[in-house]
């Protein structure tokens, strides 16, 4: 390749890249979409930018056997994870992190200063329960008396629209107006339905009631005295009967419609939850696993109790079979299994359509919250948005003035090499300002600090070359020369002092919290960019713009013809 | 050109000078460490109407039994230092603050516990001197082919070490008058800056080592002292020039870059201010001072 024809190449690269990084850098710029996969542009900052809240937790796993501790710490997070997700948080973060044998659960979250609600609301221990179902518990006196009242004065209420019924009155609208019976209303449309109970053979209904209406009533008639049943009061009026044919026999089917006020059950509670606690929780747990049905070849989850879980479980069983058993877990069942026999083994199974990584995902929560894994808060930070966002302008600010100062003084020092330094520098910055979009790296407030001091130091590959090529200049070399010289023997110095920054920057990284890691990748990329940027950008630039005519105007490298005649002179003197 | 290698004993006077004074200083003040070390809490609160440092003190002393520090910010904020707080007594602080202040608003808040610091304490010592160890192995091995008759290739990042130190010690006297003085605590800010500082420090030092390598093979000079000489007269300009870029987006950082990391950038601007110094005054006249003990 000609030389001319690499400067082209280079220049089009170049060209390509900048307006890539102008794209990216755009703060509209849309997400792109290739096929399926996905990527937006938008600027990562951190909690010190974005305001914000920080917890360290700390996962005292001294309990657990060593082979265990990652999947309960895992669960751990998760758990935290699904409890961080309730808040409505965007994009939370929650890692674990090793650090030797501790273990430890970072929690960021965007946007929620209120580190107290947050810490509160996480630090709950993840909790697993069995529930067996409500048996009704019984009334005490007093209460019986109090339900007792109150169902007469119900029956009082029912008595009344009895009356209005028995007088004619629209059968359906008082229906409408009076009755408490939730099946009044079409659950689809919403319309009340006047008390109608559609066609029914007899023995569909409860005794009383069914009895009542197949033998001691006829087609068109309120029955005249109220009908009580376990729902309450009932008004009933036969609309209609049909006789229909079923498989040969002939069935007299009914249309009633009724009106029914509820009443209080005297001798037990109504039931609100339907499953009680057993006793049973994730303490008596002593671990779970996957496991694969025999039959089905569907995943499962295991449960192991311990002693006292084996007992309890075992009598939780006996007293529940044909009913079902509810696991809870952090409050919300997650399987509700019918029991079938007593089960004295201490081992349960849960089976369900779960899929493999479903059933991987309960144990892992099932063995953290079986698993004496307490967490403690160690560390805990949060800052208000509004400081964030002083900080993002004081940054900019400071970011910006740097950068002029810095323009100043190249193209004040070193003159027109000194404005194409600044040129590849706005470059280096939006190169540099992609790459953080695209990587993406969280910007820290050390993260911006790292980006405008490697603001600082990018131009000092520039500046060893420009001196290089005025020293060249100042001992007589034709320009051009000069100029391919300065890049050429400045390279070794700007390559062997750059990778000590690097090292330095690498081991930052693996000391470092994430506030400082921001710090360290930061100044890594810059520092990377910036070889690109001052070395091949400055170099095209000078190469294409530069001629061997612009000799007779030295004053464009910042060098006096009478300094460069001196040096001239100088080095012959000391030769003869 | 400037005779400096041949004043080195003026410039090794002062640079002991500097280093035995911040040793001393070190060990009669001492650093002050801030929360990220010792462990504690820091609260910021907005200044509002008649806060002031003292009522402060006394109120938290007197509602929450709390002992605590407090500076004021550049930004007209309260920065309340004390032991780690829990949940409960962080939320019971704030209370008392805001029933005497009801328009106080806390803008930030951390707390630290003490085992998190002791570990941060020690990754810092590892990492100090990884990166003492990483520079020393690397500027041993970029110079491995520059072992001439005068210094062998070892002696360049052994020089360059001796500046390293020079400059840490540099900055941390730096910062233990500021820290009996101002009250400016070390966290882990600082610490960034410091090994932030070494690499920079390295970087200017590599420039002249090079030239003084390149020098060698030209051997336009007579005796290694004038080819150190020459390479670091040749070289200052620019370790000069790169030092004003770096200071000018420090310094604006300094003005503009708020409360939080103004430590952080002081440590670096003094860490670049020395460094550059170092290149030229200490490396360098270091190896000629080598090579003229090798040569009695």
């Amino acid at each position: 390749m000609t030389l001319r024809r690499k400067i082209w190449v280079t220049t089009v690269c170049i060209i390509l890249i900048s307006v890539i990084a102008g794209y990216v850098d755009y703060p509209k710029a849309p997400a792109l979409r290739i096929g399926s996969y996905q990527k937006d542009f938008n600027v990562r900052l951190g909690l010190d930018l974005k305001g914000g809240s920080l917890l360290l937790y700390d996962a005292d796993t001294s309990n657990v056997a060593s082979e265990d501790r990652e999947s309960a710490v895992e669960g751990v997070r998760d758990v935290i994870e699904r409890r961080v997700n309730a808040f409505g948080v965007s994009e939370p973060v929650v890692r674990s992190i090793r650090n030797g044998d501790s273990w430890r659960i970072q929690v960021e979250l965007a946007g929620i200063t209120d580190v107290q609600e947050a810490a509160k609301m996480i630090g709950e221990t993840p909790s697993l329960e069995f529930k067996e179902e409500a048996i009704p518990v019984p009334l005490t006196d007093d209460e019986k008396k109090a339900a007792a009242t109150e169902n007469e004065a119900v029956k009082k209420r029912a008595d009344e629209v009895l009356a209005r019924a028995v007088r004619q009155e629209d059968f359906a609208a008082l229906a409408n107006e009076f009755s408490e019976d939730p099946g009044n209303i079409d659950p689809t449309t919403g319309e009340k339905l006047g008390g109608d109970l559609g066609f029914v053979p007899q023995g569909t209904y409860e005794q009383t009631f069914d009895d009542v209406l197949f033998t001691q009533m006829k087609d068109g008639e309120v029955f005249p005295q109220l009908v009580q049943t376990q729902y309450g009061y009932h008004i009933i009026k036969r609309i209609e009967s049909k006789t229909v044919d079923q498989d040969g026999t002939q069935v007299v089917q009914v249309r009633a419609s009724h009106i029914l006020f509820r009443t209080l059950p005297t001798d037990t509670k109504p039931i609100e939850d339907p499953y009680t606690v057993t006793g049973l929780s994730g303490t008596q747990l002593k671990r779970s696993s996957v496991q694969f049905n025999q039959t089905t070849g569907e995943p499962e989850v295991l449960l192991q109790f311990n002693d006292e879980g084996t007992k309890l479980f075992s009598e939780i069983t006996k007293r529940n079979i044909g009913k079902t058993v509810a696991i809870y877990l952090d409050g919300v069942p997650i399987s509700v299994p019918q029991v079938n026999e007593e089960i004295p083994s201490g081992e349960a199974v849960i089976s369900g359509s779960f899929s493999l990584d479903e059933a991987k995902q309960l144990v892992e929560r099932l063995n953290a919250g079986a698993l004496p894994v307490p967490v403690t808060l160690v560390n805990q930070q949060s800052i208000d948005a509004t400081l964030g966002e002083q900080s993002v302008y004081r940054s900019l600010f400071a970011g910006i003035a740097g950068f002029l100062l810095i323009a100043l003084f190249m193209i004040w020092y070193y003159r027109l090499p000194g404005l194409f330094s600044v040129i590849a520098l706005i470059l280096y910055t939006l190169i540099v300002f992609a790459i953080f979009k695209i990587w993406p790296v969280t910007l820290t407030l050390a993260g911006v600090a790292g980006f405008i001091l490697s603001i600082g130091i990018a131009v000092d590959a520039n500046i060893l070359i420009f001196e290089r090529t005025k020293e060249e200049l100042r001992s007589g070399a034709p320009l051009i020369r000069a100029i391919e010289t300065g890049f050429d023997r400045a390279w070794l110095s700007i390559r062997d002092s750059n990778i000590s920054s690097i090292i330095t920057s690498f081991i930052l990284m693996w000391f470092g919290s994430s506030f400082i890691k921001g710090f360290a990748i930061t100044l890594i990329i810059g520092i990377v960019v910036s070889l690109f940027s001052a070395i091949t950008i400055t170099r095209t630039l000078m190469r294409m713009t530069i001629s061997e005519k612009m000799q007779a105007h030295p004053w464009l490298f910042s060098i006096s013809k009478k300094e460069s005649l001196e040096y001239v002179q100088h080095n012959r003197a000391s030769q003869s | 050109m400037y005779n400096i290698i041949g004043h080195r004993k003026v410039n090794y006077s002062i640079s002991g000078t500097i280093i035995v004074a911040s040793i001393v200083a070190l060990f009669v003040y001492g650093l002050s460490f801030g929360i990220d070390f010792t462990g504690g809490s820091q609260i910021e609160i907005q200044a509002t109407q008649g806060m002031s440092r003292e009522n402060l003190q006394s109120l938290l002393k007197e509602s929450n039994g709390l002992d605590v520090s407090i500076k004021t910010s550049l930004q007209g904020s309260f920065l309340i230092e004390t032991k780690p707080l829990t949940t409960d007594e962080h939320a019971s602080a704030i209370e008392t603050i805001q029933v005497a202040y009801p328009d106080a608003r806390e803008l930030s808040f951390s707390s630290i516990g003490p085992s998190v610091g002791n570990e941060l304490k020690q990754k810092a010592i590892v990492a100090t001197i990884l990166v003492f160890l990483g520079i020393i192995a690397y500027v041993s091995w970029a110079f491995r082919k520059s072992s001439s008759l005068h210094v062998k290739s070892w002696t360049y990042g052994v020089a360059a070490i001796i500046a390293l130190f020079h400059d840490l010690m540099f900055v941390i006297g730096v910062f233990v008058l500021m820290g009996h003085f101002l009250g400016t605590k070390v966290d882990s800010l600082f610490l960034t800056a410091l090994l932030t500082v070494l690499g920079f420090s390295v970087h200017d030092t590599i420039v002249v080592f090079d030239r003084i390598r390149e020098r060698l093979k030209i051997g336009e000079e007579k005796t290694f002292e004038e080819v150190v000489n020459v390479s670091v007269n040749q070289t200052m300009v620019r370790s000069i020039a790169t030092s004003m870029t770096v200071i000018f987006v420090l310094l604006t950082l300094l003005l503009f870059g708020g409360e939080s990391i103004r430590s952080f950038v002081i440590a670096l601007l003094a860490g670049m201010l020395v460094g550059t110094y170092s290149s030229i005054f200490v490396a360098s006249p270091l190896l000629v001072s080598w090579y003229k003990f090798r040569s009695k």
